[in-house]
């Protein structure tokens, strides 16, 4: 699955060799539910389509918070698959000068504290 | 309105040193077309955290409106924007039912008052429940709004009718 990024859409790429799941850019889509229902789906769905170890780079640049919904369940997705017995790896990126999207990666990672998460900062 | 009242709202707008003001029916293209002019003019402004604050409370701001107002009341949507020595304040206010009103006031009295590591630990907790919500919103934009003004958030109810209140919530940044 690949979605290329709009001026209020992210770009999502999900593919299975590697195992690898990236979010990446702006988030305020005009029907959230719509944008995400697809890769909310897929990620569901990847304990019965997938196996092995998942790595999931996060590196957004705003989302709104209707957003963080969608995102929330993509993360219960993912723990899922981890419940499942797999290994995912997260790294949510964020810029350097955005304290914003830095804690909110940190927000998640209270919220999923059984998955393997590592918040960056890059310059 | 005549010239002279045009000139003395132009006045007003100019004291307050309003840098946008709407009124009328908010919608979605609005809001894009709204946040490409702000991010024009903050992108002027080389401080790119307060910039990204701005464009935060902005976007949680107008989204609300656009999410909550009443039925038949779409032209009653407010955004006011304010420079002054530096500090942005956003406003934006809408219609809304009155009998729709008593949960929009227990967030608002959680949120009151409230530190920024109380608000950070609500707004987690808001996550876990963001699915639950109805309707688009995740009921946490006014926790990301208060997150992240500088100044505590303010906001006022203004009576309409039997059935109808306007609200206003005002965000400094």
């Amino acid at each position: 699955m690949k979605l290329e990024a709009t001026d209020r859409t992210p770009a999502i790429s999900l593919t299975q060799d590697p195992l690898k799941l990236s979010i990446s850019g702006e988030s305020f889509p005009e029907d959230v539910s719509a944008f995400y229902g697809d890769i909310i789906s897929a990620i569901n769905q990847l304990a019965s389509t997938a196996k092995g170890k998942l790595d999931v780079e996060m590196a957004m640049v705003y989302i709104n918070s209707s957003s963080i919904k969608a995102m929330y369940r993509i993360f219960e997705g993912l723990d899922a698959y981890r419940q499942a017995g797999n290994e995912v790896q997260v790294t949510w990126k964020a810029e350097a000068d955005d304290d914003i999207m830095q804690e909110l990666g940190e927000d998640f990672k209270d919220r999923f504290q059984a998955l393997s998460f590592s918040v960056e900062q890059h310059g | 309105m005549d010239l002279s009242q045009a000139i003395s709202l132009r006045n007003s707008l100019r004291n307050n040193h309003v840098i946008m003001a709407y009124n009328g029916t908010v919608s979605d293209d609005l809001m894009v077309t709204l946040a490409d002019l702000l991010k024009e003019r903050l992108v002027a402004n080389d401080d790119v955290k307060r910039s990204k604050l701005i464009f935060a409370v902005f976007m949680e701001g107008v989204q609300n409106l656009i999410w909550h107002g009443k039925e038949h009341a779409e032209n009653m949507g407010m955004i006011l924007i304010t420079e002054n020595n530096k500090e942005i304040t956003i406003m934006c206010g809408n219609r809304i039912e009155k009998d729709k009103t008593q949960g929009l006031k227990d967030r608002l009295a959680q949120i009151e008052g409230a530190d920024k590591d109380t608000i950070r630990q609500l707004y987690r907790e808001g996550m876990s429940h963001a699915s639950e919500h109805e309707g688009p919103g995740s009921g946490l934009g006014l926790l990301e709004i208060a997150r992240r003004s500088t100044q505590p958030i303010s906001f006022t109810f203004v009576d309409v009718d039997d059935i109808s209140v306007d609200f206003i919530l005002a965000a400094t940044i």
